[in-house]
């Protein structure tokens, strides 16, 4: 059970598997502090029959868009019965598609009418839907179905990953920028197999380690969080790749005149030290205001902010196979030299 | 050879492919250097050796970072890449850290084998030195400045030439105090190095001058190239000696020609000669506008020739225009104004001309006579008659400091000069012979007679005698001489005659 004193840890927890990205989950803990639902029942994979039809709900754009264009109070309902009308039953459990940033509360807001399985589709926020753990293992019959703006619904039944990603991505464009998506066609029985189970679990565990050590110093707080302090100092610059507009190294001088450098796309990719790579994806690496304790989106690297890095184990599901990882390494999104050996 | 490449003989090193420092540990020094396409191209262990990356560097600040680290962590103590100048400060910084000496280079080529030639073969470097010396001679120089100016550029270091006191003659750098002091004389061949600066030099042998060396010298430099500039130096040598004989040959041959025209000058006595004046032109001799005339005349044995050289260095310190040339036992000279002068510039003039015959009088015995201003081709002739009859005067004058000018003297000081020659003096010794008789009072008291317009009173003053004896003895030399001291012009070559013969 989810108690609603929970909801804060868990939203922390989220934020770091976002590893930089994913999306502030400040608008969802409005959003399900507001609804007067009392504790949230959590079902483990495990407790429910394997042939349970079962669904994935995400936001599918630009996170910040959806600070300035809010969702409605049931955004996903259209979706919803698209999908059920298409697959010809009504689906009952709902999981998680991104279990970094906001999307690991995303399920929360179908808590009234569905059983929420914990259950994640990738267990840290990534860029794209085909990057879904199901897409990766290529889990047959998936249906993905998305928001084309003013109301309209689009559905992809694609047999390529690529193309429910291309054409998700091109009707949210269409949408604004930003909307709603939702993935059917799985049963529970595939998540255990082709999903990151207990991710929801993992997901407040961490929380409640961040809330009970965020004012210690930060090897204490890194050691809570099971995870390692690889940086800890000041911003000196930020420099966008010459390559790759959307790639960001930002440079740190750490403790004793250490160069440590981060690399970011949508979430940080990489930390070298002295030239050395420390981590990389999929390790999920959490940059937190050294001061504040803030845990920063990409997007908050500034010059002069004192920060500290940590990094925290990837979910062994993507180390577990080498066509899994070569999904999440920096060399997915075209960044060389990056990828842990 | 074991020993090791500083970076500074690198930087410092001609042909070095554009290389310029840009971060990490400036006293880097690498025993070899290995050169490769990418980093896989370079060998696995690069202790003590610079790599010499000739692809393209990545642009990533985080590749860039990763380079420095894994070929550090390979041992390489130096990177030479092109576009290292523009990696990210952060990896300035890591150069910096981790004892990574990163080196910019334009052409990694021709960088590989400057190395090469530093620290492999050396015989390929003294070759190469050697033949840019023999290129400084494919090209005339006019004389030793130039000369030096050919090998100093071809081969892209300083050179010299010195002896203990200084410099003589220097191109393409300035030679340290400091680095002079340390040269050694003694030896033919001598290596010195002070701080960053390196030098070899090589003994002259030239017959006019001794103790003089030819000194090849840079910042930087390693042993290596000191050791193949001593060879450069070796065979430059030569060169510098013969035209250090050449040139000193065309200046007495110049030298000679041009005192002879003087004479020719001077002896036209202003009058006009179209050959006399064609050829003054040819040198630069001007006889229009206005002319101060000197002449430096030895007092005892010297060289006219290290005379004129000594003060043509020191004309050139003088705001006027400034011809000199040797004379008879001395030389004769004139400043010339384009427009007349005023007093204060003349009296600059002469000012810097006694300044220049105080130098001259430290190493030579001479007298220095100024002539006053005049003008034209005439005026020229004149100021240096003066000149020359100042000369004279000044030679028995140790109180002015052997130096006289013409304006400063009184008429009977000139009239003197010119009674003071070798047809006047006999003339009056003999007009005065008859005088000698009582050992020479008579001659005395007829000097002071003249000298104090033929007052008995005043003569008696100022020889301490009574007036009587005085007219007794002025009557005494009137009949002894016949002279009737009544007519002026008597009276005059007498008084004359006895200056003449009675110099005070």
């Amino acid at each position: 059970m989810l108690q609603r004193d929970d909801l804060t840890a868990l939203a922390r927890g989220y934020s770091l598997l976002g590893s930089g990205g994913g999306g502030s989950t400040t608008m969802l803990e409005l959003m399900l502090a507001g609804s007067d639902q009392g504790p949230i029942e959590i079902c483990p994979i495990s407790s429910l029959d394997p042939r349970t039809p079962c669904l994935g709900v995400a936001f599918v754009g630009s996170t910040m868009l959806l600070g300035e264009r809010l969702p409605g109070a049931d955004p996903f309902a259209r979706l919803l019965a698209a999908v059920e009308r298409w697959i010809g039953h009504p689906v009952p459990a709902v999981c998680s598609l991104e279990g970094g940033g906001m999307n690991g509360l995303a399920p929360l807001t179908l808590a009234g009418s569905h059983i929420v399985v914990d259950a994640d589709c990738t267990g840290r926020a990534v860029p794209g839907l085909d990057q879904m753990s199901l897409f990766v293992d290529r889990v047959p019959g998936l249906v993905f179905a998305c928001d084309t703006g003013a109301g309209g619904v689009a559905l992809v039944e694609a047999h390529r990953a690529i193309d429910a990603e291309r054409v998700v991505r091109s009707a949210i464009i269409q949408a604004g920028g930003v909307g709603c998506a939702v993935l059917g066609g799985f049963t529970v029985g595939d998540l255990r197999e082709h999903a990151i189970g207990g991710h929801l679990a993992h997901a407040l565990e961490l929380g409640r380690a961040y809330l009970a050590s965020a004012g210690a110093p930060l090897p204490l707080l890194a050691d809570a969080l099971g995870g390692e302090l690889l940086a800890e100092g000041r911003i000196v610059s930020v420099a966008a790749s010459p390559q790759d507009p959307h790639v960001n190294a930002v440079e740190i001088s750490g403790l004793g005149g250490a160069v440590h450098r981060l690399v970011s796309r949508s979430e940080t990719l990489a930390v070298l030290t002295d030239g050395l790579l420390v981590a990389s994806a999929p390790t999920i690496i959490v940059v937190v205001d050294a001061v504040s304790r803030e845990i920063l989106e990409v997007t908050e690297l500034r010059l002069a902010r004192n920060v500290a890095v940590v990094a925290i184990p990837a979910p062994a599901w993507w180390n577990e196979r080498a066509e899994r990882r070569a999904k999440v390494l920096p060399s997915a999104y075209g960044l060389d030299d990056l990828d842990a050996a | 050879m074991n020993a090791r490449l500083p970076v500074s003989a690198l930087l410092s090193h001609t042909e070095n492919g554009g290389l310029s420092w840009v971060a990490g540990p400036r006293g880097a020094a690498w025993e070899a250097v290995a050169v490769g396409a990418s980093e896989a191209e370079l060998p696995e262990s690069g202790t003590e050796r610079l790599a010499i990356i000739t692809a393209a560097a990545p642009t990533s600040t985080w590749q860039q970072d990763a380079m420095l680290r894994r070929l550090r962590d390979r041992g390489f103590t130096g990177l030479a890449v092109s576009g290292a100048a523009d990696f990210d400060a952060g990896a300035f910084r890591l150069a910096d850290r981790i004892g990574l000496c990163l080196l910019d280079v334009d052409r990694p080529i021709q960088l590989a084998k400057a190395c090469w030639m530093l620290i492999e073969a050396r015989d390929a470097l003294t070759l190469s030195q050697v033949r840019k010396v023999a290129q400084s001679f494919e090209y005339a120089a006019d004389d030793l400045t130039d000369l030096l100016g050919h090998i100093a550029a071809n081969l892209g270091v300083g050179a010299a030439l010195i002896d203990s006191s200084g410099v003589l003659q220097e191109a393409g750098a300035h030679l340290d105090e400091r680095l002079h002091a340390a040269i050694g004389f003694d030896s033919w061949l001598d290596r010195v190095s002070v701080g960053e600066t390196a030098a070899a030099s090589v003994r002259v042998d030239s017959p006019g001058r001794s103790g003089l060396r030819l000194v090849l010298f840079g910042q930087g430099l390693g042993e290596a190239q000191v050791q193949s500039l001593s060879v450069a130096a070796e065979v430059a040598m030569p060169a510098v000696a013969a035209r250090i004989l050449i040139d000193e040959v065309a200046a007495v041959n110049d030298v000679a020609v041009s005192s002879g025209l003087l004479r020719d000058f001077v002896d036209l006595h202003g009058a006009a000669d179209a050959d006399v004046q064609r050829r003054m032109i040819e040198r630069g001799w001007r006889t229009s506008g206005h002319h101060l005339g000197f002449r430096v005349v030895a007092r005892g044995r010297l060289d006219s020739f290290s005379l004129l050289r000594s003060v043509s260095a020191g004309l050139s310190a003088i705001d006027a225009e400034a011809h000199a040339t040797t004379a008879g036992r001395g030389l004769s000279g004139w400043l010339t104004f384009p427009d007349a002068p005023d007093p204060d510039r003349v009296e600059r003039a002469v000012a810097a001309l006694r300044e220049l015959h105080l130098g001259v009088l430290r190493d030579f015995t001479v007298a220095t006579g100024v002539g006053s201003l005049q003008a034209g081709s005439e005026g020229l002739a004149t100021t240096l008659d003066e000149a020359g009859d100042a000369a004279r005067i000044a030679a028995a004058r140790s109180a002015t400091g052997w130096f006289v000018r013409v304006d400063s003297l009184g008429l009977e000081q000139l009239l003197l000069a010119w009674t003071g020659n070798d047809t006047f003096v006999p003339a009056a010794e003999s007009l005065l012979a008859p005088l000698q008789e009582g050992g020479g009072e008579l001659l005395t008291t007829l000097s002071a007679y003249l000298d104090h317009e033929s007052g008995i009173a005043a003569t008696a003053t100022a020889l301490g005698l009574h007036r009587n004896t005085i007219t007794v003895r002025i009557r005494r030399v009137q009949e002894l001489l016949g002279i009737d001291m009544n007519d002026p012009e008597a009276r005059l070559a007498l008084h004359l005659a006895c200056r003449a013969v009675q110099p005070r």
